[in-house]
């Protein structure tokens, strides 16, 4: 086992994480920055496609200003976010994060006269040097930063349990170095989880390869509480072949530079969405989409996996290839952007709850932990505000650290996970299973029992379902080869404990929400229902390893919903 | 090495259409049903002692991507093969691999019917088809490629406009997958040089084409990139798998502002202009001579091997050939000169 310390450690290496180390260095905390993949490669935040102008930046009118906010706080989260944190958070982007970001040498694409270009309407937004590809522009730049700034990281590393001391603080991260196949043992008082807003739960994801619910799971065990994890957000328009490409999209975004976006063909090649008439107000029209296209399904033409279609072929392909990327998906299945569409299907996207979080300061109920972006239950993850909370979990981080008293690391607890991950690397006994089979078994059960379409029935086969998963399947998981050299089926044993213990939680979190809501519905409870659920829904871990619940209401002081109850599918967000 | 079985080679980036190699041509010859073959290198090398190739049969579908070649591989029939993959988008340039012969992404790439797939060169093999990418990360921050600013930041939005970024636009492309820093032969005489790599000078090309930029980009290029020692073979473009001109449009205006930083110490840029000033045309024996001098001669073996396939001829160097036209090259040179004054 290695040792290491570290005043701080952020586990994640995309938009909060990143952000979160730099404020911490600028603070003269040394942060170490803990990352499953490579600092600004792996992680989601490189798909951040576009970047929303928001207040009145740019030119904004006060109608665009109140009109981006809405679009947070009712499209992106159903009403279930801290209107307040959605202010200071959005006032900050106005204020500190662009400016930040341009200083330091983001590229935001202009046109020739020098006007950053956006798209037309209500909510608007820009690009880093091509609309699709702004978050890998981005996440380099954040990159570069960290390099020059000499904050250490340990990539290809994944952190596999917080430490804690007898009265529950934090003391430290174990982790597993992949390349070494080496465990680690990191002292610290102060941690940031940064681990992300998705998880690789059902057969087709947004998320990149080794996100697994880890920062859900580890900051559970370590005493959090959690809170809609049910609300699982979809893409919809995501391209269906070749089968890789889950997160290949065919961004149903206005392209900027116009008021144009792409249209979803049902199988008889009927428009059954259109943004730029359906959806003005929605950046992001993704719940719109997935309930239009679940009346589809409903009306046998198209799929959740398949079977209708998206494209820009009624656009002129000069506008799509102006300043977007949106051709690379056409071309590389030999298909013309000007005059083909793509099949398309559902993807899990988003997760919108997570890990409870204080939206004022980042703080967790665990002492010494903290939370930045996505993986918290405050907020579903656009890249500019988890940026923010990656500011505001730093600064708490460096006014908590003279307080935080020092520990040494817990040795019977440091011990007794290095032997729980090793025991995981073992040899494969007759009749085993391997990991990636035990993450397809998972992802099926949840494809045919939590997907949109559910009910109580359902959940609950489901449960049982991922209940024998746990019982059944993992005694008898083992390893093809157990070498620790870069060992990425060791790596999928320990995702998939994390996987099925989140599965568990999330599946009980939406069986306790009797409403549908967003991107969630119950077949059981179609109707939105403002009058009691507009709240969270907060799950608590019992001293006897079971889940209590409990729900707390949000405060509206800015937006609220026009109707106390309606049928989901008749909403449009 | 292993032996790589003999299968036939994709053709490059270039003319692929032409070829027969455009992605529509090449998801033609593969349908539904059909069988995948892949033979692909595997290595432990904490406990074996070289590579080996192992061949597995692949079931086909719907325009099939090598990465999902090698998730079947790992997930149902080779068990531990070790790929690195992140995004499955062509964003995180995290899986090239190279398929019969030729850097690519596994993500991005259409199946061959048949095909070789091993890791990246110029780079230790971790296990598998996982390399060490610590090596080209040192190259590029030693070449401190963030943006150092010329006059303070003036808020946002600042005044830029896109023709003022244009010369910097097409290196923003880069993914950092390493392709091309495995297809260059120069990366690949290891310590015989000090040259960065394609991939390293295009992340530099990015600052030192941003009009914003303003620390001495060209010496950067000289003394830590060794610039000059990229022979302009275009391997780099022919692999790029986001089509940067990574010659024409970062290597060559770096070597531009190298000469105009440091003319003395552009040796290589000095060398070429005189041989061309004083014969008409660029002589291949001279230029090597020119610039590493005697050290050209240590390698006699090489020497003969150019010289038997046709890239040098040391007697027309020796006998100093003379373009016919010479003295107008020469007035083109002074009218240059005197205009760049």
């Amino acid at each position: 086992m290695r040792r290491v310390a570290a005043e701080a450690v952020v586990i994640g290496g995309g938009a909060a994480g990143t952000f979160a180390a730099l404020e911490l260095h600028r603070r003269g905390v040394k942060p170490l920055i803990l990352c499953k993949g490579l600092v600004g490669k792996s992680g989601a935040s490189i798909f951040a496609g576009n970047l929303v102008v928001p207040g009145r930046l740019l030119g904004n009118t006060e109608q665009q200003a109140r009109d981006t906010a809405e679009f947070l706080i009712r499209m992106h989260n159903h009403f279930l976010i801290d209107q307040h944190y959605a202010r200071a958070a959005g006032e900050w982007i106005e204020r500190e994060y662009y400016p930040e970001l341009e200083r330091a040498g983001l590229y935001l694409r202009r046109d020739e006269h020098g006007e950053i270009v956006t798209n037309e309407g209500p909510v608007r937004c820009m690009a880093a040097h091509s609309q699709g590809e702004s978050g890998v522009l981005f996440m380099d730049l954040r990159r570069k930063q960290v390099l020059q700034a000499g904050i250490p990281w340990l990539e290809e590393t994944a952190a596999t349990a917080l430490l804690t001391e007898a009265d529950g603080a934090i003391a430290g991260v174990m982790a597993l170095d992949l390349a070494r196949g080496e465990v680690v043992a990191i002292e610290s008082r102060a941690v940031i989880l940064a681990t992300g807003y998705a998880d690789r739960f059902y057969p087709r994801s947004t998320a990149t390869r080794e996100m697994s619910a880890d920062g859900i799971a580890m900051a559970w065990r370590a005493g959090a509480e959690l809170m809609n994890l049910e609300i699982q957000w979809w893409h919809t328009s995501d391209v269906r072949y070749p089968l890789c490409w889950q997160r290949t999209q065919v961004y149903p975004n206005p392209i900027i530079g116009s008021s144009h976006s792409a249209r979803l063909y049902n199988s008889g090649g009927e428009v059954f969405f259109d943004q730029e008439a359906d959806a003005p107000i929605a950046m992001g029209p993704y719940t719109l989409q997935l309930k239009r296209l679940a009346k589809q399904v409903l009306a046998g033409k198209a799929r959740f996996d398949g079977g209708y279609y998206s494209g820009f072929n009624h656009v002129a392909p000069d506008v799509v290839t102006a300043y977007t990327d949106y051709a690379k998906a056409f071309a590389a299945v030999g298909k013309s952007v000007a005059s083909d569409t793509l099949e398309t299907a559902c993807s899990a996207h988003y997760r919108q709850g997570g890990i409870v979080v204080d939206p004022a300061t980042m703080a967790t109920r665990v002492r010494g932990l903290y939370v930045a972006g996505g993986v918290g239950g405050h907020s579903n993850g656009l890249i500019a505000p988890v940026t923010y909370d990656g500011m505001l979990a730093a600064e708490t981080v460096a006014t908590d650290l003279p307080r935080l008293k020092s520990s040494a690391l817990p040795e019977d607890k440091a011990a007794a996970e290095e032997a729980r991950l090793l025991a995981l690397r073992r040899s494969l006994p007759s009749n085993g299973v391997a990991p990636a089979h035990v993450k397809r078994a998972l992802r099926s059960v949840m494809s045919e029992k939590m997907g949109f379409f559910k009910d109580a029935i359902m959940m609950n086969g489901a449960l049982a379902e991922v209940t024998r998963l746990r019982d059944e399947l993992l005694p008898a998981m083992g390893l093809a080869n157990v070498t620790p050299r870069l060992n990425y089926t060791w790596l999928d044993a320990i995702d998939v404990v994390n996987l099925l213990d989140v599965a568990a939680l999330t599946i009980r979190g939406a069986l306790n929400r009797t409403e549908s809501r967003g991107p969630f519905y119950r077949t059981d409870f179609p109707e939105m229902d403002n009058a009691n659920w507009l709240v969270k829904n907060i799950l608590t871990p019992t001293p006897n390893g079971d889940v209590r619940f409990r729900t707390e209401p949000y405060e509206l002081p800015f937006f609220k919903p026009d109707f106390v109850r309606r049928h989901s599918l008749e909403v449009d967000w | 090495m292993a032996e790589r079985p003999q299968v036939a080679p994709a053709a490059r980036n270039f003319g692929r259409d032409e070829t027969g190699d455009s992605p529509a041509a090449r998801l033609a010859r593969l349908k539904e049903g059909d069988t995948v073959t892949a033979h692909i290198s595997r290595w432990d090398p904490g406990t074996e002692p070289a590579p080996r190739f192992e061949t597995y049969r692949v079931p086909y579908t719907k325009w099939m991507r090598v990465l999902e070649v090698l998730t079947y591989v790992s997930e149902e029939i080779g068990g531990d093969l070790a790929h690195r993959w992140f995004c499955a988008n062509r964003m995180c340039g995290t899986c090239a691999v190279r398929v019969n012969g030729r850097e690519v992404l596994a993500c991005w790439e259409p199946v061959e019917p048949e095909m070789t797939i091993e890791p990246l060169r110029n780079a230790p093999v971790v296990r598998d088809l996982v390399i060490d990418r610590s090596g080209y990360e040192q190259r590029v921050s030693g070449l401190v490629p963030w943006l150092e600013r010329r006059e303070p930041y003036r808020g946002f939005p600042e005044p830029l406009t896109h023709p003022a970024m244009a010369a910097a636009d097409k290196a923003l492309d880069c993914i950092s997958c390493m392709c091309c820093f495995s297809a260059c032969p120069v990366i690949g005489l290891g310590d015989e040089t000090k040259f960065a790599g394609p991939a390293p000078l295009v992340q530099l090309a990015r600052v030192a084409l941003d009009p914003r930029d303003g620390i001495d980009r060209g010496r950067i290029a000289l003394e830590r990139g060794a610039v000059f020692d990229c022979v302009s073979c275009y391997k780099c473009e022919e692999v790029c798998p986001v089509s940067i001109p990574i010659v024409t449009g970062s290597i060559e205006p770096l070597k531009a502002l190298a000469f105009k930083s440091l003319p003395r110490k552009s040796r290589h840029a000095r060398v070429f202009l005189a041989i061309v000033r004083s014969r008409g045309r660029i002589d291949p024996s001279a230029l090597v001579l020119g610039v590493q001098r005697l050290t050209a001669l240590r390698h006699p073996l090489r020497v003969l091997k150019l010289w038997r396939h046709g890239k040098i001829d040391p007697l027309k160097t020796l006998f100093g050939f003379r373009l016919p036209d010479i003295a107008q090259i020469r007035q083109i040179f002074e009218a240059v000169r005197g205009g760049s004054r």
